[in-house]
């Protein structure tokens, strides 16, 4: 069975992708294998305000316990600690996810210094999406960059006892983070070389990877079948596929 | 399954030069069901511009491993039209004697648009041979000296209608690179370059037909098992993806495979 950490739901309004409500996502995610997926809204990362999305996500998935909701938090707004509240009385969640590029914000920003405190004493991790797209090939008018790795690096020195996972990093990103930096993990679907996850294994622990799809943005088979396919001991193979996300997000 | 796969560097930057290497990338292609190869060349190792010499090293690296493993390995042959109507007329006439070659690579010497291209085109019908032209879109790369936008690819295209031109890179062209080639029967497109995005698949057989999409993974930049899973998880019927992944590259280079 695995576990997919990175799973959107909700149009995308650059390319013409299906639509998938909560059913025929898990049935998607399903046909590769994942049997539960981590889900946040894309509504969410182009609205400043992202509660509403959030708010149709809870709604979407409640029937579906396949897909566990990532709500988004923008803690650039100065209701975020509402924000965080609501969604925690509104379901009981693992997490929330930040999308520091699109919601205009630095995770070099002081006021994450509360904001990372209120975090930890809610019990809850915390998922950075570094991209969501490759950018050579975003609409034309949309000029989002990923989160800078050296924003990254600043912000895991800041909050060296948070251990936090990173969703779109790219491989080379990864390495050069993995060099100094042990408090985080990554998701694998913006890493690709001959042999992907071989290779990231010589750059970063099994037990720090974990499978990532960024479906349906990306094919959830091909991504699937990165891990599926790679030749690793097949320990590693589970911790990627499964055991570190039941572990990190204690399901 | 059967695959060919139109668009690999087996020696990237020097590596994988080694015999062992190559043995166990052909042990791996196998394993997804990948048949066949088609081998571009270490394309990068002098930059954008090579050399008359440094094709030749190039080259004659790609003529050893179609000439080593024939059954695996069909190459093409890298060309800089920079070096003009002598140079790649001779170096196109070199490789072409040699069993094995089928086609021409071309990188990011120039844009496709370049008056240049007239020489490609002459060597590609002089001995038989399919061009394959890098392509990406220049939207938000912004290289139009090196890089060839799919407006320039159909540019040469349309200025060259019998010569057989794969358009490189899919996910790299995009939405609108499978639009501009539409209507231009000698081009195909392979799959190869990026991330596996959503959709494109199966937008380009909608607009070009199953018959002009072609399997490629750009190994080692990108895995064959994401690349084929690309394919194989796309909406389509499977005689279709069985078009993609192995019956175009065969019938457009003519490639007998047991």
């Amino acid at each position: 069975m695995l576990i997919d950490t990175n799973v959107n739901l909700g149009p995308w309004p650059f390319a013409p992708l299906p639509e998938l409500n909560a059913s025929q996502l898990t049935a998607r995610l399903a046909a590769a294998g994942i049997r539960r997926a981590l889900v946040s809204s894309l509504s969410a990362v182009f609205q400043t305000d992202p509660m509403p999305a959030n708010a149709a996500l809870f709604a979407a998935v409640r029937r579906t316990p396949a897909l566990l909701p990532v709500p988004v938090i923008n803690p650039a707004l100065a209701n975020w600690r509402e924000q965080l509240e609501r969604c925690r009385a509104a379901a009981p969640i693992r997490a929330i996810k930040l999308y520091p590029n699109y919601h205009n914000y630095r995770l070099t920003a002081r006021r994450l210094d509360d904001f990372m405190t209120a975090i930890a004493q809610a019990g809850l991790k915390l998922i950075v999406n570094v991209r969501l797209e490759d950018e050579r090939h975003r609409y034309f008018a949309l000029k989002i960059k990923g989160v800078p790795v050296a924003d990254i690096a600043r912000f895991l020195r800041s909050f060296p006892e948070h251990h936090l996972l990173l969703t779109g990093i790219y491989r080379h990103e990864l390495k050069q983070l993995a060099a100094d930096h042990k408090n985080f993990s990554a998701d694998i679907s913006f890493c690709e070389w001959v042999q992907t996850v071989k290779d990231l294994l010589t750059a970063m622990p099994a037990r720090r990877l974990m499978l990532g799809t960024n479906t349906p943005l990306h094919s959830t088979r091909a991504q699937s079948d990165k891990l599926r396919l790679a030749q690793i001991p097949a320990r590693a193979k589970a911790l990627i596929g499964t055991e570190n996300a039941r572990r990190f997000f204690k399901l | 399954m059967h695959i060919i796969d139109v668009h690999t560097h087996p020696v990237f930057f020097k590596q994988g030069r080694k015999p062992a290497d190559i043995r166990q990338l052909i042990a791996d292609g196998r394993r997804l069901g990948i048949v066949h190869m088609i081998v571009l060349g270490d394309v990068l190792l002098y930059g954008a511009q090579p050399n008359a010499a440094q094709l030749r090293l190039l080259n004659d690296e790609n003529a050893r491993l179609a000439r080593e493993h024939p059954d695996y390995f069909t190459a093409f042959v890298y060309l800089n039209p920079l070096l003009g109507e002598r140079a790649t007329m001779s170096e196109a006439e070199r490789c072409a004697a040699q069993p094995g070659f089928r086609g021409i690579k071309l990188e990011i010497a120039n844009n496709a648009a370049h008056p240049c291209m007239r020489h490609v085109a002459k060597a590609a019908l002089a001995f038989n041979l399919v061009v394959l032209q890098h392509s990406w879109s220049t939207t938000n790369i912004k290289d139009r000296k090196h890089q060839s936008d799919p407006v320039d690819t159909a540019l040469f295209a349309r200025r060259h209608p019998e010569v057989k031109i794969i358009m490189a890179h899919l996910t790299g062209v995009g939405f609108r690179g499978v639009l501009e080639v539409k209507d231009l029967p000698n081009v195909h497109v392979d799959t190869s370059g990026g991330y596996p995005e959503e959709g494109l698949i199966e937008y380009a057989v909608e607009h070009l037909g199953a018959d002009r999409v072609l399997y490629g993974s750009d190994l080692p930049i990108r895995e064959n098992s994401v690349t084929i899973g690309r394919i194989l998880g796309a909406d389509l019927p499977a005689a279709t993806k069985q078009k993609l992944l192995y019956g175009n590259s065969a019938r457009l280079l003519n490639l007998k495979l047991n």
